[in-house]
């Protein structure tokens, strides 16, 4: 992980992704990719990326949201939009 | 977020369901798991919170829970893939188990005019034109004068009703096409709902003209009402609709699904026909056993005027042909005393079709009401302010509607309309006096405890049945018989109007209504049958009637016309079939009552009936029921015969 983002940050995202996928094994890391989750297509990256947004109280732009495609990206954006959940 | 009052907040919901449904289901017990998925979603939460209801769904296994296929056919100008999982969510807790077609992205009139397109071969139930006021192209100059601007609106509109017509010709799908949501900006400001020209007054009259246009078959999806209680500022999200072409903003997707998911369940026959009130703190402020009729609340202040506002949105709802019944724990003398001499009653006993003020538990009062009214409980709709009442009433009867009504009485309406429980694509005359009817039945039945023997009654009772071939002025109410007829309902199939339309201009198939009048009043247009010449049978493919003019002998006139039209078309027997529905258990044996033989049965539990004493029959006729041609200056002949 970047080391400016706190785990706490790490936990609530690995919860949306379980959530969004259904699947309560999921265990994200920074490499994380669509690759590696089978349910993770264009269909599911808006579900993910509307789940994230909710969840950080953020708005993505659209170059962001096309920027999300791993985990680690995912938290930088999230780490930089929303500086109150990074404590 | 949508800004709605909610019974539960976003948190609490969560909580509720997710882990209740999800214990339920994980222990099998789906039917208890959907029953509390079908009372805890709200279409107002938002986008995410819909989803995870959908995957909850996706969770339960569905064979279970009888849900009736549909298939629906999105022909977009956006991206619907998010919308239909909601959408198929919002039609399963409405009952439907539906599969969806979605034409390639912007590719409508493509798709609409290759006759060898995918969308054919789906075999649609429902076409949705899911366009918006993008997709509306009406070049108007600032300045334009108002004749131009209207010609201008009519060929936009044209295009739209081209579209309908080769969609009809092909398949015979209701038609749902969405109306322009009007966009927030407007470039000449407020003076745009000032000209004739500006592009907001021009979407509204294309709005317009386009439900002017509107054809049998073909519905209008208002999506700018949607949008309007929505709230414009929130409707539109560029971010989605740049990124991946998302017509409006996600949020709305509940709602949009839920009004869509009512209307296509009316569509499909589902439609709720009668509310069923209580009366103290309901329609009134106050308990009038308690506080008699000088101190109940109606009228004259805040309270009492929300109360009086609640009254005169069921008159509404009356008088366009919604029952209305009072179930109420009271002293029946005491209840009805408000109804006679409280000056701010908007509602009067003639407004109601069954009046039940007593004691007994209400499950019970309200079967009573379904019996009497001869209707479904599954067409009742539950309101009381009583939250035990309403909580014991849901798991009582399961099939009924109970409203969440709030403490204030001023969000009654609001909670009461925004169901949608009384969706209709038509209007009849039959809506306009349908309360009157259900009363003249009443008066017919304490008429008939003079009677001891049945014909006597039958006799006395003036009866002329009026018979006529589907026309224009009919049509309507004709489809409206056959998809709200649940139980006088021989094989259960649905016919829109199109459908219809396609089988009467055909020379072997007649489609026939009948309309009954009596001492007591008019029942209006109440049977329809669609009759099939094949191998000198003349079979009866779609046969509904009204419960309310059961045990009138109707049943024997219909047989005994058809013996006529049988021996007129050179029949040698009339041929009849019973497929059993969930509902139809009371005709099972009519075919039978009425002298038919069994000659066929199915693994289904079908069976076909025949009936060959034509000439016999006609020559012992015997009526209560005197017969009348349609009069031919009341309709005009729609389809010529091939």
């Amino acid at each position: 992980m970047p080391k400016s983002i706190n785990p706490d940050i790490v936990e609530r995202l690995n919860r949306v992704f379980q959530d969004v996928f259904d699947d309560p094994d999921i265990q994200i890391n920074n490499e994380t990719t669509a690759e590696d989750i089978e349910l993770w297509d264009s269909l599911n990256h808006i579900n993910l990326v509307l789940a994230v947004e909710k969840e950080f109280g953020i708005k993505l732009n659209a170059p962001e949201v096309a920027k999300l495609e791993n985990v680690g990206a995912m938290l930088q954006v999230i780490a930089d939009r929303a500086p109150i959940n990074n404590k | 977020m949508v800004k709605f009052s909610e019974p539960v907040s976003p948190a609490e919901h969560k909580r509720d369901v997710f882990e209740e449904v999800r214990e339920l289901a994980a222990s099998g017990n789906v039917a208890e798991a959907f029953a509390i998925l079908r009372t805890k979603a709200t279409p107002e939460v938002d986008f995410v919170e819909q989803s995870r209801l959908v995957r909850l769904l996706h969770r339960l296994d569905r064979k279970t829970l009888n849900l009736t296929p549909l298939r629906i056919a999105f022909l977009a100008t956006s991206t619907v893939a998010h919308f239909s999982e909601v959408l198929w969510l919002w039609l399963a807790l409405d009952g439907f188990d539906t599969t969806f077609y979605s034409a390639g992205f912007d590719t409508i009139e493509q798709t609409v005019i290759d006759p060898s397109s995918d969308l054919y071969d789906f075999k649609p139930d429902i076409v949705w034109l899911f366009t918006g006021y993008r997709d509306v192209h009406i070049s108007v100059a600032p300045g334009m004068s108002t004749a131009d601007v209207n010609e201008a609106v009519q060929s936009a509109v044209y295009h739209r009703v081209r579209l309908w017509e080769t969609l009809q010709s092909r398949t015979s799908a209701t038609i749902l096409q969405n109306n322009a949501d009007l966009p927030e900006e407007q470039i000449f400001g407020n003076f745009e709902g000032s000209s004739s020209w500006g592009q907001t007054n021009v979407l509204r009259r294309f709005n317009v003209a386009l439900a002017d246009a509107v054809v049998a078959g073909v519905t209008i999806f208002d999506l700018d009402q949607v949008a309007a209680t929505f709230g414009r500022r929130q409707w539109f999200d560029s971010r989605y609709w740049f990124h991946s072409k998302h017509a409006f903003a996600f949020d709305a997707y509940g709602l949009v699904a839920h009004r869509a998911s009512r209307l296509i369940a009316s569509v499909k026959g589902r439609a709720r026909k009668c509310i069923v009130l209580d009366l103290d703190n309901t329609l009134w402020g106050g308990v009038i056993g308690d506080d008699g009729i000088e101190g109940i609340r109606l009228g004259g202040d805040a309270e009492g005027e929300a109360y009086v506002a609640f009254q005169e949105y069921l008159k509404s709802l009356k008088t366009r042909g919604i029952l209305l019944a009072v179930c109420s724990k009271n002293e029946e003398s005491a209840a009805r005393e408000p109804f006679l001499k409280h000056s701010e009653m908007r509602l009067s006993l003639d407004d109601l079709v069954v009046f039940q003020a007593n004691w007994n538990n209400k499950a019970d009062n309200i079967v009573n009401i379904a019996r009497i009214l001869n209707i479904g409980v599954d067409s009742l709709v539950f309101v009381d302010d009583n939250p035990v009442e309403r909580d014991f009433v849901r798991r009582s009867l399961p099939d009924i509607t109970v409203v969440e009504l709030p403490t204030d009485p001023a969000g009654y309406v609001a909670s009461l309309d925004k169901e949608r429980l009384f969706e209709t694509i038509s209007f009849s005359a039959e809506d306009q006096i349908r309360s009157q009817m259900y009363q003249e039945n009443t008066r017919r039945e304490e008429f008939s405890q003079q009677f001891s023997d049945l014909s006597v009654y039958l006799q006395s009772l003036e009866m002329i049945a009026t018979v006529g071939d589907l026309d224009a002025v009919h049509l309507k109410r004709m489809q409206q018989l056959i998809s709200k007829s649940n139980q006088f309902h021989l094989t259960g199939v649905r016919l829109s109007e199109a459908d219809l339309l396609q089988l009467a201009k055909r020379s072997d198939t007649d489609i026939k209504y009948f309309k009954l009048s009596d001492r007591f009043g008019d029942n209006g247009l109440i049977a329809v049958l669609v009759l099939q010449e094949r191998e000198k049978a003349l079979h009866i493919d779609t046969w509904v009637m009204s419960c309310r003019v059961l045990s009138r002998g109707m049943e024997d006139f219909i047989i005994d016309e058809l013996c006529r039209l049988a021996l007129h078309r050179g029949c040698q027997s009339i041929i009849g079939k019973y497929i059993p529905t969930r509902k139809n258990t009371l005709v099972a044996k009519l075919y039978e009552q009425l002298g038919f033989e069994a000659i066929a049965s199915e693994s289904d539990g079908s069976i076909t009936w025949r009936f060959n004493d034509l000439e016999g029959r006609l020559a012992r006729v015997n009526h209560y029921i005197t017969r009348q041609e349609n009069d031919r200056d009341e309709g005009t002949t729609v389809c010529q015969k091939a």
